[in-house]
């Protein structure tokens, strides 16, 4: 599929076409947030600072050759072109305000005033400093939907402090359980703190939105991105206390199936997973790595033999994969019912027939970058499918449109906050972590 | 502490009034119907007589469920009883005609159905979309799968090792030289569990004010896809693939977890102007370097980095650690072990835990509401005062002096600390444990036929 640049086409039908959320948040855990309301619909205005622009659009010079920006080219505004950012925001508005002015304050107040959500991310306390709380937006908009997500939420004695994505992995147990065995913990390829914690914050908002429209009650929603996160662990901490044992770092092993792990695939760095869930599996699969001889080891024929016997299996199963293709044995093994997968790699999804066949990735059109392929919305639905109407915005884009068409600012007023700073396109700053 | 039934005040559950039919099994669809549980919807799990969801059996156990006669016992396990609380069990037989009847008027009753089976087998059962739509033309029913309902890889089976592989996240995942490697937690399942969470939700709005119900078809899959911003990026805007970096975070150093005297530690090393901070507080006056000043400088330099910083950290615990660089407006975290969670004072700070009781074995603590929701009416504490002084007055990004958002005085006035009202806690039911109440009250079966069914084994 492929969009316009700003094509503003609004889908009528649309679970959340009725709703506008201010959206202060940054980097990744509060945009995935709104990422996930905009492909509902939800008309999102990510508003952003001149001097502090999301610092997921990366420094204002950046090096050349780093490889989120198309062809490792950073161009004339790196801040408009970098793809872990153009990712996020698909399908949201973008405008910049300075909140440092009574000018600026006073827009801000009248964005609120027409907003049924303001969301932001920032740390415990900062939006408070500038006179912002729940109770004094909630002047401006009594049914207001506040989300605040700090990365240890809005009270306690850690409130004030910091963590991304990253930390959230080990502050929530995440890290410790994972690893190779005997070895230290180890951190995930992404910052999975971020996504669980928009997640969560996306559905409990709907449901407080829902809770709303029945009560015409707003709502003050405190986040706490570490509580968050270990919401996603709370069988292991049950476990912990039933037996009093520190949950082990297993690598890609499991206590309930084996076996169960990746191994080395012809070519360059090249992996098939392969899980066996029972004694047929087994027996499958034994049946093409070692033929009848494999298939009727009595060592191997039980889930406890195999699991007390799973070096050597990993062994001989290795020695199997290493010169047949990763998708062929996927191919393959799925026929005789085994649990597999190739390990995939960036070029192997954006090729992939599976995730074409089902449109997973979208191709959308940005005006500094081209044509691209992003990932697309994570559910199909059949009634209101929604689709990525645009890309996400360059700096300060949509200026012209919210304070104009929204606020109904006349173009002199607009042009005037341009010449204080009070908005813009060009950044005046950046913080990067 | 939060305890059973209890919800800290006199709030409703935000989904109160809301009926769930909850077909799901194993972890994705559970955690699902767990959040909407929580939220107050009338979950009603609908387990095979017998045996009931097969992670009853998983992990650590606790409450041991009877069998039918000659198999003895089994008992809920932990991941069981995280999973689905707050939920209600009926057994029902959907092989049988009568529990297809169960099931039906049960959807007619309802206002979603959440079924995680594999692709298809609602429909061999008569149960599918275009036959539950037919009973109840606004209902929402979302279906969760390993790899959606459509495409070639719809029947490919798999367990959280190959969804995570196939989904992109493992690959970077891992030292460079080694295995990829998965998470510990099934991630892959549980944040499609959350996505499915967040289009039901959407999808029962829209159904509430057209009436037009929908199927939502949810991928573990394409979950995993959607959050691999970073190398599904990379590789679209430069064709570079994201390569695993063990510890290291990607392009950086310093940025990551490291051995320290009674554990593991989290170094965040940027922003780079808070960099001369780290070596103030790690006492090692070669970390100025200005070779190290700079993110790429400490990439290209990254092994001297971190042999400078092992011997303070060896010799110092992780929360003091931890501390030392939040005060200094670092974002360092420690890993943390379940123990450390159990006691950790900030989750104890904030009421996080839920006691339940399950009876013969005690009291468990329970990770509470992933989100608290205070509404507009409920009480106003006065302004947080928890936070001990900060070094800096900095936003999230970690930053301070210059920052619009940072400037001026504290004015208060946010809700804090009991704010888990909406959320309602109860342990995770026995099999069957509400099939009477549920047939009786809510079906309005007489006692008698009640009693037929369980004969027949339908219950």
């Amino acid at each position: 599929m492929t969009t316009n640049n700003n094509s503003n086409n609004a889908d009528p039908n649309q679970p959340l076409k009725n709703y506008r959320v201010l959206d202060l948040s940054r980097i990744w855990a509060g945009p995935y947030c709104t990422k996930l309301m905009a492909d509902m619909g939800a008309e999102i205005i990510k508003m952003e600072s001149l001097s502090v622009y999301d610092s997921h659009r990366g420094p204002i010079n950046p090096a050349r050759g780093i490889a989120a920006y198309p062809d490792g080219e950073p161009g004339d505004e790196p801040w408009n072109r970098n793809g872990w950012f153009n990712c996020l925001h698909l399908n949201k508005y973008g405008i910049t305000l300075e909140l440092t002015s009574e000018t600026g304050r006073n827009v801000f107040d009248q964005l609120v005033s027409i907003s049924d959500v303001v969301i932001e991310n920032f740390r415990q306390g900062s939006l408070e400093r500038l006179g912002y709380s729940y109770e004094t937006l909630r002047r401006l908009r009594p049914d207001l939907i506040y989300v605040s997500m700090p990365a240890f939420g809005n009270s306690g004695p850690w409130q004030k402090y910091l963590a991304y994505g990253i930390g959230q992995e080990q502050l929530s147990g995440m890290a410790h359980m994972t690893g190779y065995r005997g070895e230290g913990p180890m951190k995930s390829g992404i910052n999975h703190g971020d996504p669980i914690t928009g997640s969560h914050a996306a559905g409990v908002l709907l449901a407080a939105l829902r809770y709303r429209k029945r009560t015409g009650k707003g709502m003050y929603i405190d986040v706490s991105q570490q509580e968050s996160a270990v919401s996603l662990i709370g069988a292991d901490v049950l476990a912990y206390q039933l037996t009093g044992e520190e949950p082990p770092r297993r690598g890609n092993r499991s206590p309930y199936f084996a076996p169960h792990n990746s191994y080395r695939c012809a070519g360059e760095d090249r992996w098939v997973a392969i899980a066996v869930t029972n004694d047929e599996e087994w027996r499958q699969l034994a049946q093409l790595v070692g033929g009848p001889e494999l298939a009727g080891d009595p060592r191997f024929a039980t889930l406890a033999g195999r699991l007390e016997n799973e070096d050597q299996l990993d062994e001989l199963i290795s020695g199997w994969t290493a010169d047949k293709k990763a998708y062929d044995l996927c191919h393959l093994l799925q026929r005789e019912g085994v649990p597999a997968s190739p390990v995939m790699g960036g070029p192997d999804l954006l090729a992939d027939p599976h995730y074409a066949a089902r449109g997973t990735f979208v191709r959308v059109n940005h005006e500094q970058v081209g044509e691209k392929t992003y990932p697309g919305i994570p559910w199909k639905m059949s009634a209101t499918p929604g689709q990525v109407r645009w890309a996400s915005p360059t700096l300060g884009q949509h200026n012209r449109q919210i304070y104009g068409d929204l606020l109904g600012m006349a173009p002199g007023d607009i042009t005037a906050l341009e010449e204080q700073g009070i908005i813009g396109t060009k950044p005046t700053g950046s913080r990067i972590i | 502490m939060t305890t059973e039934s209890s919800n800290n005040g006199s709030l409703p559950g935000l989904l109160e009034g809301v009926r769930v039919i909850d077909l799901t099994h194993y972890i994705s669809g559970p955690y699902c119907t767990k959040l909407m549980a929580t939220l107050g919807a009338e979950v009603i799990k609908i387990e095979r007589p017998g045996s009931g969801d097969p992670i009853r059996q998983f992990g650590p156990a606790l409450t041991p469920t009877p069998l039918p006669e000659g198999e003895g016992q089994k008992w809920d396990g932990a991941w069981f009883l995280y999973l689905n609380t707050s939920k209600k069990s009926l057994t029902l037989d959907l092989g049988s005609d009568a529990g297809k009847d169960i099931l039906r008027s049960l959807v007619s009753s309802a206002q979603i159905v959440v079924e995680n089976f594999a692709p298809g087998t609602m429909d061999k059962l008569g149960l599918g979309y275009s036959d539950l739509e037919k009973l109840n033309p606004s209902l929402v029913m979302t279906s969760i799968s390993n790899y959606g309902q459509t495409g070639p890889y719809r029947d490919w089976k798999a367990t959280e090792l190959n969804l995570y592989a196939a989904g992109g996240l493992m690959y970077i995942t891992g030292e460079p030289d080694s295995e990829p490697l998965k998470e510990g937690a099934p991630l892959a399942q549980l944040g499609a569990g959350q996505t499915a969470f967040v289009a039901t939700m959407g999808a029962l709005m829209h159904a509430e004010g057209t009436c037009q119900g929908q199927h939502i078809d949810v991928s573990i899959t394409d979950y995993a896809t959607n959050i691999l911003e970073n190398a599904m990026m990379q590789y679209s805007y430069s064709g570079e693939e994201y390569t695993r970096v063990g510890n290291r975070g990607y392009g950086r150093a310093a940025w990551g977890i490291y051995p320290c005297q009674d554990g593991y530690v989290g170094i965040i090393s940027g922003p780079d102007t808070r960099w001369p901070e780290v070596a103030g507080i790690m006492e090692r006056e070669e970390l100025s370097d200005p070779r190290f000043a700079s993110r790429n400088g400490r990439l290209i330099n990254a092994d001297e980095v971190d042999a400078l910083m092992l011997p303070w950290l060896l010799d110092h615990d992780k929360v003091d650690i931890f501390k030392a660089g939040q005060e200094a407006g670092l974002g360092f975290g420690f890993v943390a072990t379940m123990e450390d969670i159990l006691e950790m004072e900030q989750l104890t700070a904030r009421d996080y835990f839920v006691e339940l009781d399950h009876g013969a074995a005690g009291k468990l603590k329970y990770p509470g509401a992933p989100i608290r929701t205070t509404s507009s009416t409920s009480p106003q504490s006065p302004p947080s005062q928890g936070g001990e002084a900060m070094g800096s007055q900095s936003s999230q990004e970690g930053e301070a002096e210059s920052s619009p958002l940072t400037t001026g005085e504290p004015q208060g006035g946010h809700p804090t600390g009991q704010a888990q009202d909406h959320w309602v806690y109860r342990r995770a039911p026995h099999l069957g444990e509400h099939s009477e109440e549920i047939l009786g009250v809510a079906l309005g079966h007489p006692a008698a036929e009640i009693a037929r069914l369980r004969d027949q084994g339908v219950i």
